[in-house]
């Protein structure tokens, strides 16, 4: 670890989060030669140590469900492959729905992830205590519940895939920028850290929050943009609440974590283009608290233990980048998560890897690829349903 | 007062009176601090500690509601008042039986992973036991008084010597003055609005081209927000007393100096019978003046000053300077304590039933932290304090520092403190403010070598607890360190520690010198995490009802 980077790798990945961390596994374990992985800041810095741990298959766009239902069998596995378990518990995703326009989209929602063969229920507004005991929402027009969504615990899922690369040989330098990126000699991509230069074939763009800036730093014109959310968790108690729960109106997500917290957010987007600090805010401390009495009038005397923000990585048509950038060969993008990232994880990252190597993806151009932004191909559908 | 009061309380199924100002932990306490909840992952006993609100260890439900810290909250006539998290009860309980199956105890954090077969079974287990009390009951929170916007040129918050210095200074200066602290605020000065038992809970970066640059929030006892604008900000929150690290530090009758004084509050004698008191300076004397010949005997992790020497003299207190504690012994309460001097010698067991904690001062610096004020870790102090300008201002325009919270020392140099902020802030900018020296940055902290001699010592017996919150042990600082973990901010995240309900408070000073031993480098490299809002644990009713400035 005190060894700085060598001069040359067959792959250098951008961003030491979940992708970029899950990215390098794949790539090791299919013998794509050295790796190396950079890391702005420490391990968990970024949104992958930040997120509300939530993992859905509830989507308006099939590839995304498919992709999401693997990723849920991967979540399940984790525990006997990796040396940590965090804990993914299927409790349920439940989407509340309070106007017919959102009764609209869940219908949208339910007829997609049926047809995609999961057991998804369209619950009447009668119905939706049944899954959410204590709910006291006046405005509530019906809901979806799909039990096998369910939410983890980031850090362990962290650590084991870092302690796995490091076993494989894979180098994760942590507190190591990347400051600049150009076409060196023989077609190589050259990064430059605040004391080197190394030079890959190969470059992915795993940065998160931060991948509009390194795809810049390469001269590339992307449209992702950077926005901050904030999130909070109260005190721990006893049992409360088994489902996720997203509310459309205002993307309120709430869950409670193995260790009692609840943990939640809601949509008041900074959209900033790029990082800048992670500040709290009083404005979402007060909605997310009129929010969370709202829905639960029994929790106005639970305390608020800490909030906190990350950013996501959003996309203007809320789907992920995947894939090489045709302006620039040897550049692939694993980013435009938009807030999804850590749960799709293990499904996106296997793509992105045989794309690095080379291998064809299931992936529809259309929906995925970097190109769509750029009119090389016809852009697909959008997905809208974002929250959580 | 006079004969039996008609007002009382009930606690497991017995009526208590309500006596004056008097907390419901001390309401509790009679001739030792009652057991008043079971820690979660390892089921220990947790009674009265800290005495300030601040730590996880004397939590009950009080009316439905759980988490109420029973060393502030006052008790009301008719409240029922129950411990939650033991089984059968707190006082014996066997939920340890369960540490036999599974060594890493309720481990909420890295998860159980073999043998596979047990998988679903422990996870089922942990989401059944974790968290401190059940989810309020429905109706239980009671009606909150009205929320208010309330506005001011000067937010002095923490009514100490220095607060109260600053707030006179600039009220007679012509400045409209609000003082809020989280005490009683007994004789506020003159001209000056103030709003005792309130608590600051986040005061965000000011924002310049507003009218009122900061805006922060607070809540009262009862629950009731309060947004608090104004021009400018002078933080003298002081300072608490911090924890010290030994096998059995979490025991019940382990104290900290507040903590004893706040159990002993409306009564003459003390809440323990033979106490050992630590620590050699203004604190340690201050409890002796206190507490007398309870004081068994007094230990210094260095050298004594002339107060507690002269008290302990006439007393006839016998004192052990330089000396280590290795161990604090007793199952369910302190029964004696093992110490021993520095450098070698034989280990004494001394029969006490209380550990009373007066060596070190740690400053209340979430207020400087969260408005963005550069912080620079100060050794003397073992603890980050915000960089100043002689006058007293941070890095942060419009924001003052003073007293104890800035690194101060108590009493008149605080006050002093007070009156130079104040000072520094009528005069702005342009003009010179009065010198004053800054605290001592740079010397190594008095702990950092006591730690690694008391480790090189360690028997190995029993468990360490780092983190009383959330029962993180020593050796998973280890381990962390082992595994390549770096830092604070990766160490958090790994083993929990500053993630329980203090905040960090009792654990992250520890665990700054404990890491810089470990990784060899100075305490200051190990960084610090952010800190994060609210300040204290603070209900979601009360940011609900936060009013909203007018634009």
């Amino acid at each position: 670890m005190n060894d700085g980077p060598r001069d040359r790798y067959a792959v250098a990945i951008i961003g030491g989060g979940i992708v970029g961390l899950f990215t390098a596994l794949h790539l090791a374990r299919a013998g794509a030669g050295p790796i190396a992985v950079f890391e702005r800041g420490f391990l968990s810095s970024g949104a992958s140590g930040r997120n509300g741990g939530g993992v859905r298959q509830q989507w308006e766009t099939a590839a995304t469900v498919k992709l999401a239902s693997e990723a849920v069998a991967a979540w399940r596995r984790f525990p006997g492959e990796f040396g940590y378990n965090p804990y993914f518990r299927q409790g349920g995703y439940l989407f509340l729905a309070e106007s017919d326009d959102e009764v609209a989209q869940l219908d949208r929602v339910a007829a997609v992830v049926r047809s995609c063969g999961l057991p998804i229920l369209r619950l009447p507004a009668e119905r939706v205590a049944e899954y959410a005991p204590g709910i006291g929402l006046r405005s509530l027009k019906g809901g979806s519940f799909l039990g096998s969504d369910g939410t983890l615990y980031p850090f362990p899922a962290i650590w084991g895939v870092y302690e796995e690369l490091r076993r494989l040989g894979v180098e994760v330098f942590l507190r190591t920028p990347v400051v600049g990126i150009s076409r060196g000699e023989g077609g190589l991509l050259q990064l430059r850290l605040e004391r080197s230069t190394i030079s890959a074939p190969k470059v992915v763009n795993a940065a998160g929050g931060w991948s509009g800036e390194v795809s810049r730093l390469a001269g590339l014109d992307v449209p992702n943009v950077a926005s901050r959310h904030e999130i909070l968790a109260t005190e721990p108690m006893k049992r409360f609440l088994d489902p996720m729960i997203i509310r459309l109106s205002d993307g309120l997500y709430l869950s409670q974590t193995m260790r009692g917290e609840l943990v939640g957010g809601l949509t008041v987007p900074h959209p900033t283009g790029t990082v800048a600090g992670m500040p709290s805010s009083l404005a979402f401390l007060r909605r997310m608290g009129r929010a969370v009495v709202e829905l639960f009038p029994s929790l106005r005397g639970l305390n608020v233990l800490r909030a906190w923000a990350g950013y996501y990585d959003d996309t203007p048509d809320g789907m992920p980048v995947i894939g090489e950038d045709p302006r620039l060969p040897g550049f692939y993008h694993a980013n435009g998560f938009g807030g999804h990232g850590f749960m799709l994880s293990p499904a996106t990252t296997r793509r992105v890897a045989q794309a690095v190597l080379g291998e064809r993806t299931d992936l529809d151009p259309a929906l995925f690829s970097p190109g769509r932004f750029l009119g090389a191909v016809r852009p697909g559908s959008v997905e809208r349903l974002q929250p959580g | 007062m006079g004969g039996p009061t008609p007002l009382s309380f009930r606690f497991r199924g017995r009526e208590y009176p309500i006596v004056g100002e008097r907390g419901l932990a001390a309401s509790l306490t009679g001739s030792h601090p009652p057991i008043l909840g079971r820690s979660i992952r390892y089921h220990r006993p947790r009674a009265p500690f800290c005495g300030t609100g601040f730590c996880s260890q004397c939590l009950v439900r009080v009316n439905g509601v759980p988490n109420t810290r029973s060393c502030t909250y006052r008790p009301a006539a008719g409240d029922r008042v129950v411990s939650e998290n033991g089984v059968p009860s707190v006082e014996y309980d066997l939920l340890g039986l369960l540490d036999a199956l599974f060594p890493r105890g309720l481990d909420t954090l890295h998860g159980f992973r073999r043998p596979a077969f047990l998988r679903g079974f422990y996870q089922r287990v942990i989401r059944g036991l974790a968290g401190y009390g059940r989810p309020p009951t429905p109706g239980a929170s009671a009606p909150v008084a009205p929320a208010s916007l309330l506005d001011s040129d000067v937010l002095v918050i923490g009514a100490g010597p220095a607060g109260r210095a600053a707030s006179t200074r600039l009220a007679a200066a012509g400045r409209s003055v609000r003082l809020v602290d989280r005490g009683p605020l007994t004789a506020p000065p003159t001209g000056v609005a103030s709003h005792p038992r309130t608590t600051v809970t986040f005061l965000p970066p000011p924002s310049p081209d507003r009218p009122f640059p900061f805006e922060g929030s607070a809540v009262d006892e009862r629950g009731a927000a309060r947004l608090l604008r104004s021009r400018e900000v002078v933080v003298s929150t002081g300072a608490y007393d911090g924890g010290l690290l030994f096998p059995g530090n979490d025991r019940p009758g382990v104290l900290t100096a507040e903590g004893a004084i706040q159990l002993a509050s409306g009564r003459g004698d003390a809440p323990f019978e033979r106490a050992l008191l630590v620590g050699g300076e203004d604190r340690a004397a201050e409890l002796i003046d206190r507490f007398g010949t309870h004081i068994a005997a007094a230990v210094s992790l260095s050298t004594f000053g002339p107060a507690v020497a002269r008290r302990a003299s006439e007393l006839e207190i016998p004192l052990y300077p330089r000396s280590l504690i290795l161990e604090a012994r007793g199952r369910r309460r302190v029964r004696s304590a093992l110490v021993r001097p520095r450098g070698g010698g034989p280990p004494l067991s001394l029969p006490v039933d209380a550990i009373l904690l007066a060596h070190r001062r740690l400053p209340n610096v979430q207020l400087f932290f969260q408005p963005g004020a550069e912080m620079e870790w100060s050794g003397e102090v073992g603890a980050y304090l915000p960089r100043l300008s002689p006058g007293g201002g941070t890095s942060v325009p419009g924001l003052f520092a003073a007293g104890e919270a800035a690194g101060f020392a108590a009493g008149a140099e605080s006050e002093a403190s007070g009156v130079a902020a104040a000072e520094a802030l009528l005069a702005s900018a342009s003009s010179a403010a009065p010198a004053l020296r800054p605290p001592t940055v740079g010397t190594p902290s008095p702990l950092e070598g006591y730690y690694t001699e008391l480790l090189g010592a360690a028997s190995g017996r029993g468990k360490w607890i780092l983190c009383a919150c959330e029962d993180v042990l020593l050796s998973e600082i280890d381990e962390a360190n082992a595994l390549g973990y770096r830092g604070l901010e990766e160490v958090k995240r790994y083993t929990g520690v500053g993630t329980g309900v203090c905040q960090g408070r009792f654990c992250l000073p520890d665990a700054i010198l404990l890491l810089s031993a470990l990784e060899r480098r100075p305490p200051a490299e190990v960084g610090y995490i952010r800190q994060r809002p609210p300040v204290l644990p603070t209900p979601l009713g009360a940011w609900a009802e936060l009013p909203e400035a007018p634009p």
